[in-house]
């Protein structure tokens, strides 16, 4: 099993992007768990059509111990298992320890035994406020972390923040950095600012995404642009990213798999 | 090593201190809390626990409630309660969890206020104070909240001599005979003690303690109190313990302060000897500082207080201490030769000092009651 924490700001589209990768990895025959990591709830709403998929938290404060794993569990595009952990009401409680005791409901329930995920992706909420939004990174949960990041200062800014906290905790034994994935917003020098970024963190850019309006399109139609756009330039560049994510966590891709030979995934040599 | 406590317990902590301020007032007190709050203050550190009844609620929180911030239950939960039993106010007192997330008991009082109609108010305990802190509070809000307006006679009868004694808990004060004590001492004097805050006297005989002449500061705990009356109806304060040798001091201060003639007074720290003491006692800097006081009076050897309570430097002379942690109160108590103070700081005394057993709730809880 690989286990993937995706960070970055607020708003960069780490859900879209998340959400399009675990389609790019269940299309290549890869079973993808997918845990949004936030209070609002929202992580995998375009792999369910706009449908959501119940909070962890929310199930919990109302069944307690007869919560069951199957309750927070939702399938949703290409078979992709959708988890959310959910949290108070916005101004309330404690989001942090909210997504601590999600992850860890859903450990003590069995889900990665049971549900037996090759790829587990953490999509979680902006930057590293406090520890329950560290804890996909720590030991026992993500392989690696990867910060999506546009070229845009602030963007920058947040990414430099995560890839601190990354910094900070590597004598803890928690997930080491995987690289950056730029999303471009097409902002003066994008490219530059952020290689320069990844150099600052003796990391590299793994992937880069267009600013493409096929993605706005998809999300109108409360689809990833996976589902929507199968055959398009994007979706390969999700695939791209897809591919290269898994592979730097250690994944070794079969190269006839059905998907590869249906000519979605061009494989290297 | 400094913060760590190896054979010497800490003191009793702000929430304790609030539930026992208030506890024989009538209202109810709710310590916002898993449990451990409530099983500290009833197993250690309430004396009357099995011989009194009173309102003192524990709010059962649980992870979940804590994460998803479910102060509705809370509320409903006092509120459920509050219908069935009559409170005259309702106190919220916080903890380690809720003070983590932020739980806005200011407002959460609001919103019961105004849903019961019963008065109520927080006070920010967070487990991390000690008691002087929580109690203090806590009384300070009944003197905000509570006492009336006093009926003042134009041309005050200059033969009138009432105070009330502030900060007068089972925390530091022990059973109700000592109280009782107290007021003897000064009823020697010819002062007639209003109201005793808040042990023995119910919350009717405090709403009317803007009618004394003046007040007096028994303990740290009543400092706020003394304050806010002086705010709001100018009632001057005198501080100190009336103990067997200090009574007649502190009637005269008190006699000065309430012909307005003198700024409030720390009595036991005036007419102290100057040479080095050789006698230390530990503890609440106002009845160890007033029984040094009057130890120095009675016998003639000169006596010094360490004072392991925080917020509380005002309140020590010079030649006293404030001593934070057990390492640095084993410390100052090496140079010691004769010690007063609760029986389980004697692990930590000179082998060779004399050691005077004074039992203290806030240290030792119900041990020697």
């Amino acid at each position: 099993m690989i286990r993937i924490a995706v960070y970055g700001k607020g708003g960069i589209g780490k859900s879209t992007t998340v959400s399009n990768v675990a389609a790019a990895l269940a299309e290549m025959g890869l079973k993808v768990m997918q845990i949004g990591c936030d209070p609002k709830a929202d992580s995998t709403i375009l792999l369910r059509h706009g449908e959501a998929v119940p909070a962890v938290l929310d199930l919990y404060n109302e069944k307690k111990q007869a919560l069951q794993l199957e309750d927070m569990i939702r399938i949703g595009y290409n078979g992709v298992i959708c988890v959310e952990a959910g949290g108070p009401t916005p101004g309330l409680g404690c989001a942090g320890r909210g997504i601590i005791t999600a992850l860890e409901k859903l450990k003590e329930l069995g889900a990665y035994d049971v549900y037996k995920p090759d790829v587990v992706l953490y999509d979680v909420l902006g930057d590293v406020v406090c520890g329950g939004f560290s804890m996909p990174m720590r030991g026992g949960y993500a392989d690696k972390i990867f910060i999506i990041t546009s070229g845009e200062n602030m963007a920058i800014h947040a990414a430099a923040n995560i890839a601190m906290a990354v910094e900070n905790f590597k004598n803890r034994g928690y997930a080491g950095l995987g690289g950056l994935i730029l999303n471009r917003r097409d902002v003066p020098r994008e490219e530059e600012k952020v290689a320069e970024l990844a150099d600052d963190f003796h990391t590299a850019v793994i992937g880069t995404l267009s600013h493409s309006g096929q993605v706005a399109l998809a999300e109108e139609q409360k689809k990833t642009l996976m589902e929507c756009y199968p055959t398009g330039e994007m979706a390969d560049e999700y695939r791209a990213l897809a591919m290269q994510m898994y592979r730097i966590c250690g994944g070794i891709l079969e190269a006839k798999s059905d998907k590869v030979r249906s000519g979605y995934i061009q494989e290297e040599a | 090593m400094r913060q760590s406590y190896r054979m010497i317990p800490v003191y009793t902590a702000d929430v304790s201190g609030v539930c026992s301020a208030l506890y024989e007032l009538g209202g109810m007190t709710v310590m916002h809390d898993p449990s451990g709050c409530n099983s500290t203050y009833n197993t250690h550190d309430e004396i009357r626990w099995y011989d009194q009844d009173s309102l003192i609620f524990i709010s059962g929180l649980t992870e979940i409630d804590a994460i998803m911030g479910n102060d509705r239950k809370f509320i409903d939960d006092i509120e459920y309660a509050a219908r069935e039993l009559h409170p005259k106010f309702i106190a919220l007192a916080g903890s380690p969890i809720p003070f983590m997330n932020g739980t806005d008991f200011p407002a959460i009082a609001r919103v019961i206020e105004t849903e019961t109609g019963i008065p109520a108010f927080s006070v920010p305990t967070n487990g991390m104070n000690d008691y002087v802190y929580g109690a203090g509070i806590a009384l300070e809000e009944i003197a905000k909240r509570f006492v009336r307006e006093p009926d003042r006679q134009e041309n005050r009868d200059p033969s009138s001599r009432t105070v009330n004694l502030l900060g007068v808990t089972p925390l530091d004060f022990g059973p109700q005979k000592n109280a009782e004590t107290l007021k003897e001492n000064l009823q020697k004097y010819g002062w007639q003690v209003m109201s005793v805050w808040a042990m023995g006297d119910d919350l009717k005989t405090l709403q009317r303690s803007a009618e004394a002449d003046v007040n007096l500061v028994v303990s740290a705990v009543g400092l706020r109190v003394a304050k806010i009356l002086w705010e709001k109806y100018k009632i001057p304060y005198v501080i100190g313990t009336p103990n067997d040798w200090l009574a007649e001091d502190i009637s005269n201060a008190l006699e000065r302060a309430a012909t307005r003639q003198a700024e409030p007074a720390v009595v036991y720290l005036q007419n102290r000897m100057q040479q080095e003491a050789d006698i230390t006692l530990v503890g609440e800097p106002v009845t160890m500082g007033s029984l040094a006081a009057g130890i120095e009076k009675r016998y003639g050897r000169a006596a010094r207080v360490l004072c392991p309570l925080k917020e509380c430097a005002d309140l020590l002379g010079e030649k006293d201490k404030m001593v934070l942690g057990e390492e640095a109160m084993e410390e100052a108590l090496k140079s010691a030769g004769i010690i007063v103070a609760d029986p389980l700081y004697r692990p930590i005394c000179p082998g060779d000092s004399i050691f005077y057993e004074l039992p203290h709730v806030a240290f030792s809880g119900r041990i020697y009651f």
